[in-house]
């Protein structure tokens, strides 16, 4: 007797079953539209940081960032940029920078250290440069945002 | 207690209890590297006839490199030309014939405890002698003789025109044995260089890898936990009896030393890690709820059971 | 303590805290089980996005939070073989006696040196911030419990090699600092007497 129908998942059947788009609204954007949106952004912040506007160019990459499958590059790009703001920001004005951004803004950066802390090693990530800012972002946005860090599915 | 003793505890204090109060005897014990012991009263009438018989593990290999030999010189004799069956060699002690109480007593039955130390002393001697020989004659290399004191473990000594070289090769059983058996063999190098110990044997080790002196020598175990350890014995060590027996008693214990300290550390810090667990321990009931027992009563003003 | 284990903690300390909001969550899949939905991992929406907090690549730790339990996973600094034999040791032994320290798993999760498990049972009876300060302090005293270890490791080697040397050149001749010392170390009891 065939036993193959036993190892059929029935629950992908489900009317019920959850899907994982279902988890969180999907951006509306275009795979290559964020692409290039990133790349603008990135540009952006080049021009800000050479002006010395730190908080302006981290409040530029935050927003907006991309998020959901199909991104790959995007979403490293933007890694990159942000760490490489994060890497030029000398100690003590961190915790001014942090205060200014927006909540919005907040969670998103939280989310950016928290992937840049599972990457050691990647790119120029450096771990005590990110405690740093790990410290002061919590300092000046409290446990909440580690909270909303840890529970918004629209991963970066 | 830092370095061991080369004599028998047990043949110590039972010779000399016996020796103050002949009794019936009939006990067996081991020591270091496998080697059996029996001691016994044969004949139970006469209770101050004593046996002491042991095995040894390279008794075939002792005897080409005249243990025999040695040991009549040590123990004239006492000797026994046909060794108890099972064993080795027997030495029949007339507690009758020991010397009257005091020091020279104590002197003969240590003697007689350091009989597995005399025995394995025969390649030494041999080896420091064949080196006066080929400074002398101006020889080149001694033979390579070899000692299968345990299973898988093997002392060689071999002479040269300028020194006497001892190898031992080691088997560590586990890992943490092995790593914790580095650190000690680290520091034996690295101990010579001590102003104060300049003068002691210079040691080297490698794992895996065996010295050149026994690279021929067939059967050899390539293995990541095997270690040798060389000893190179320069005629100093064994300028004159005195020297070359004492030298003789510290080298043929290396090996144990070694082993018994790693199982000292090993312990050692178990004892550390149950204490800093304890502690942990503490500070995580630090976190428990007092659970407070509340009387309820009915309204009869019973207790309420559940 | 160097400039970036505190961060480093203090990291770990308010991401735990945030993340021990647990509640009393029943399976959604099987009738009358109640267990720690990060372990069953079934349910995609009861499991929150695991975070991970780094000093560097060998030391890091990875909170992974659910609506009723998080497990928290540690990687233990080491240097060398040495180390990471005592590393093993230390928390083998401690694993062995998860029995008796309630919230600690009994193997690690893969790549990391050992594990914890903190379910919604564990904060009802016992205080959250305690329970915060006790991985912490775990935390902080597991390093200085390894060097120490290989300090006294090392100690000892030296001891021994010396004195079995300096007996082989002088015989019998035990220098005086080494048996103190010895005898202080062979005895763990008297080395805590003061502490």
């Amino acid at each position: 007797m065939d036993g193959s129908f036993r190892k059929i998942d029935i629950d992908q059947y489900d009317e019920d079953v959850l899907l994982e788009s279902e988890l969180y609204e999907p951006d509306s954007r275009d795979p290559a539209q964020v692409l290039s949106d990133a790349k603008q952004k990135a540009a952006t912040v080049r021009q800000s940081l050479a002006r010395g506007d730190t908080a302006g160019a981290l409040a530029a990459v935050l927003d907006g960032a991309p998020y959901g499958p199909n991104v790959e590059e995007a979403k490293n790009l933007n890694l990159q940029t942000v760490v490489s703001i994060l890497n030029s920001t000398k100690a003590t004005e961190i915790l001014n920078i942090v205060r200014v951004l927006s909540p919005d803004a907040q969670d998103t950066l939280m989310k950016y250290l928290y992937k840049g802390m599972a990457l050691p090693g990647w790119g120029d990530v450096s771990g005590s440069v990110l405690l740093g800012w790990h410290e002061k972002l919590t300092e000046a946005a409290g446990t909440g945002c580690i909270v909303r860090a840890m529970t918004d599915r629209r991963l970066v | 207690m830092i370095l061991l003793e080369p004599h028998n505890y047990i043949i110590q204090t039972t010779l000399a209890e016996k020796a103050a109060k002949p009794g019936y005897v009939d006990v067996q014990f081991v020591d270091f590297d496998g080697v059996r012991f029996k001691l016994s009263t044969p004949d139970k009438k006469s209770a101050t006839n004593i046996l002491l018989s042991m095995n040894i593990r390279c008794w075939s290999e002792l005897v080409k490199y005249g243990v025999n030999e040695v040991l009549r010189r040590e123990y004239g004799g006492l000797v026994l030309a046909q060794p108890e069956l099972d064993y080795d060699v027997s030495l029949e002690i007339n507690l009758e014939q020991l010397p009257p109480e005091g020091e020279q007593r104590d002197a003969q039955i240590k003697s007689i405890a350091l009989l597995k130390r005399n025995a394995l002393a025969a390649p030494f001697e041999r080896a420091f002698k064949e080196q006066k020989q080929l400074e002398a004659s101006g020889g080149s290399q001694g033979e390579l003789t070899a000692l299968h004191y345990r299973d898988e473990e093997v002392i060689y000594v071999q002479a040269s025109p300028d020194r006497v070289t001892v190898i031992f090769s080691t088997t560590f059983r586990e890992e943490t044995d092995r790593i914790f058996g580095k650190v000690f063999l680290q520091e034996f190098v690295d101990a010579r260089r001590l102003p104060t110990i300049q003068s002691a044997p210079q040691v080297l080790y490698t794992t895996r890898e065996p010295p050149l002196e026994i690279r021929h020598v067939p059967g050899l175990v390539d293995s990541e936990d095997v270690g040798y350890v060389t000893f190179v014995l320069f005629p100093r060590h064994f300028a004159n009896a005195d020297i070359a027996s004492a030298t003789i008693s510290h080298i043929q214990l290396f090996r144990d030393y070694l082993h018994y300290h790693i199982k000292c550390s090993k312990a050692y810090m178990h004892s550390r890690m149950r204490y800093r667990v304890s502690e942990f321990q503490k500070v995580l009931n630090r976190a428990k709820t007092e659970v407070a027992v509340v009387d309820r009563k009915t309204a009869s003003g019973r207790s309420m059971m559940r | 303590m160097s400039n970036t284990l505190r961060p480093y903690l203090a990291a770990v300390r308010s991401t735990l805290t945030a993340a021990l909001t647990l509640e009393d969550f029943a399976s959604q899949v099987v009738e009358r089980h109640n267990k720690p939905e990060v372990e069953v991992g079934q349910s995609k929406e009861v499991l929150l996005n695991p975070l991970t907090i780094s000093r560097n690549e060998n030391e890091r730790v990875l909170i992974e939070p659910s609506i009723n339990s998080i497990r928290l996973s540690i990687k233990i600094k080491q240097a060398d073989e040495i180390e990471r034999v005592l590393c093993h040791k230390f928390t083998r032994f401690m694993m062995q006696r998860a029995e008796s320290f309630i919230v600690l798993r009994r193997k690690p999760v893969k790549g990391y040196d050992i594990s914890f498990l903190i379910t919604n049972n564990h904060t009802d009876t016992m205080l959250k911030h305690k329970i915060v300060d006790f991985i912490i302090q775990f935390m902080e005293e597991v390093d200085k419990e390894i060097s120490e270890m290989k300090l006294s490791l090392n100690a000892r080697a030296r001891v021994v090699a010396e004195s079995y040397l300096t007996t082989i050149r002088t015989h019998c001749l035990i220098p005086r600092f080494a048996v103190h010392l010895m005898n202080n170390e062979l005895h763990g009891e008297t080395w805590y007497g003061a502490g």
